[in-house]
């Protein structure tokens, strides 16, 4: 299995079939995992902003180009939207941020616009592990869609799809 | 507090073996040009003593992360090209890597992590200081910004048999996870910095980054910017989940850095949105 294992960086999108896994670190930033559970493929997009600021230049940083270009692709690959479902991960925030900027909030902002863009493609999001102030490893196992979260030194894992 | 671990601790520091270790010519190179009379003749000398030093010089300088376009074939050319500071920069970038391009226990980070967030917060903080035109600290930002969180290299260990302990402290307290390493162990990582650079001789300045970098309301009045400057890429890094581990982000943004650098928060967010780019950009030098 580790054979198959894909980093997910900042800011990309990144799909694959069973076996591979897709793994990413968040901090602030939100992963947003799709699968569908009848072909067996799925995606994660790791955002780093709410809205894109860049006209389109870098669909893959935002929260609001990130997930239609996710489901874009995946439909294209043989995805049926009615068998997608989403489970997303992230959205930390600071433990004591003293500054009143907009970056304080950005975790928040994050998975707020994460959901909206979702709900536009009615995708259902199954479970949600989000806020806080710790930061996440999480394995998206595309055999079966699992979404192994590893924070502050604990695992949890989320089978539903 | 475990009085035994603060004991094991201490004994670890006392050890100089024990810590790491950084290459000779690194630490007199960056005491050299401290020296404003330094010249340029007795620094490539210096350098090309070193022949391994040499060879990885002239790789980075060729890096699309330092080239300037022309390819460099000597230390001369590389000093004349990019000038002493840069070169130092790269001579810092060589020597830190085997340092922390490792597994680090304790804090949970992969191989490799602790590395990459090093060179994103030295760039990040050269970025800060160019942008607020204070050139003449850009260089010692970018070497404090790869070293800051070297003592976690040495605590880690600690910190696996009692990371339970410290995020207890943590959300008992309200306290920041460097306190309640302090509180639990006796030692925080950034203590732990400051005596592996006063084993290396290093400048007072960079003392001040790794000891205060998480503190900067606590830094030295002559210090303080490069310290905020630190400060704040660390912030960015850490959220972006660049270097992140098992202490997340139960740390805090002081104001106090923002108010030293005068940066708006328009500016830190566009910072933040840069992750990306200077992802890609550290790449070749990791």
């Amino acid at each position: 299995m580790n054979g198959s294992l894909i980093n997910v960086g900042v800011a990309q999108v990144k799909t694959g079939t069973q076996p591979a896994v897709l793994r990413t670190i968040l901090g602030s930033c939100v992963g947003i995992c799709i699968y569908d559970r009848m072909k067996k493929i799925g995606g994660l997009a790791h955002i780093l902003l709410p809205n894109d600021t860049a006209n389109g230049a870098n669909p893959e940083k935002f929260a609001d180009t990130a997930v239609p270009y996710l489901v874009q692709y995946l439909l294209k690959e043989g995805a049926k939207k009615e068998f997608l479902s989403a489970k997303i991960a992230g959205g930390a925030s600071m433990f004591k941020f003293e500054a009143n900027v907009s970056l304080g909030q950005i975790g928040d902002r994050n998975v707020e616009e994460v959901k909206k863009a979702l709900q536009k493609f009615q995708i259902p999001i199954l479970e949600e592990d989000t806020g806080g102030n710790t930061g996440r490893v999480i394995d998206f196992f595309l055999e079966d869609g699992r979404l192994k979260v590893k924070a502050a030194g604990q695992e949890k894992i989320y089978y539903k799809v | 507090m475990h009085a035994h671990i603060k004991q094991r601790i201490e004994s670890t520091i006392n050890n100089i073996a024990a810590l790491p270790t950084m290459p000779e010519v690194a630490t007199k190179i960056l005491n050299m040009v401290n020296d404003p009379e330094v010249s340029f003749k007795a620094v490539a000398e210096e350098l090309s003593k070193d022949q391994s030093m040499t060879t990885n010089i002239l790789k980075l300088c060729n890096s699309a992360y330092f080239s300037k376009g022309k390819e460099i074939t000597s230390i001369e050319r590389a000093i004349v090209t990019l000038g002493i500071k840069e070169v130092t920069n790269i001579v810092m970038v060589i020597a830190a890597k085997p340092i922390l391009d490792k597994f680090v226990i304790g804090y949970d980070l992969g191989k490799g992590e602790l590395w990459k967030q090093g060179l994103i917060v030295g760039t990040l903080a050269k970025k800060i200081a160019l942008q607020k035109n204070r050139k003449d600290i850009a260089d010692v930002v970018f070497t404090g910004g790869i070293i800051h969180n070297i003592g976690k290299t040495v605590i880690a260990i600690f910190v696996q048999n009692t990371y339970n302990d410290i995020l207890d402290e943590v959300k008992k307290n309200n306290i920041t996870f460097n306190e309640a390493e302090k509180e639990i162990m006796g030692y925080s990582h950034q203590e732990i910095s400051e005596k592996i650079l006063e084993k290396w001789n290093f400048p007072p300045v960079l003392k001040a980054i790794v000891r205060f970098y998480a503190e900067p309301d606590k830094a030295p009045d002559n210090f303080k910017t490069e310290v905020s400057i630190v400060h704040i890429a660390n912030t960015i890094s850490i959220m972006a989940g660049i270097g992140i581990g098992s202490d997340g982000l139960y740390h805090q943004l002081c104001k106090i850095a923002l108010d030293t650098t005068k940066i708006t928060g328009p500016e830190l967010e566009e910072l933040f949105s840069k992750i990306p780019e200077l992802t890609k950009q550290i790449m070749e030098i990791q």
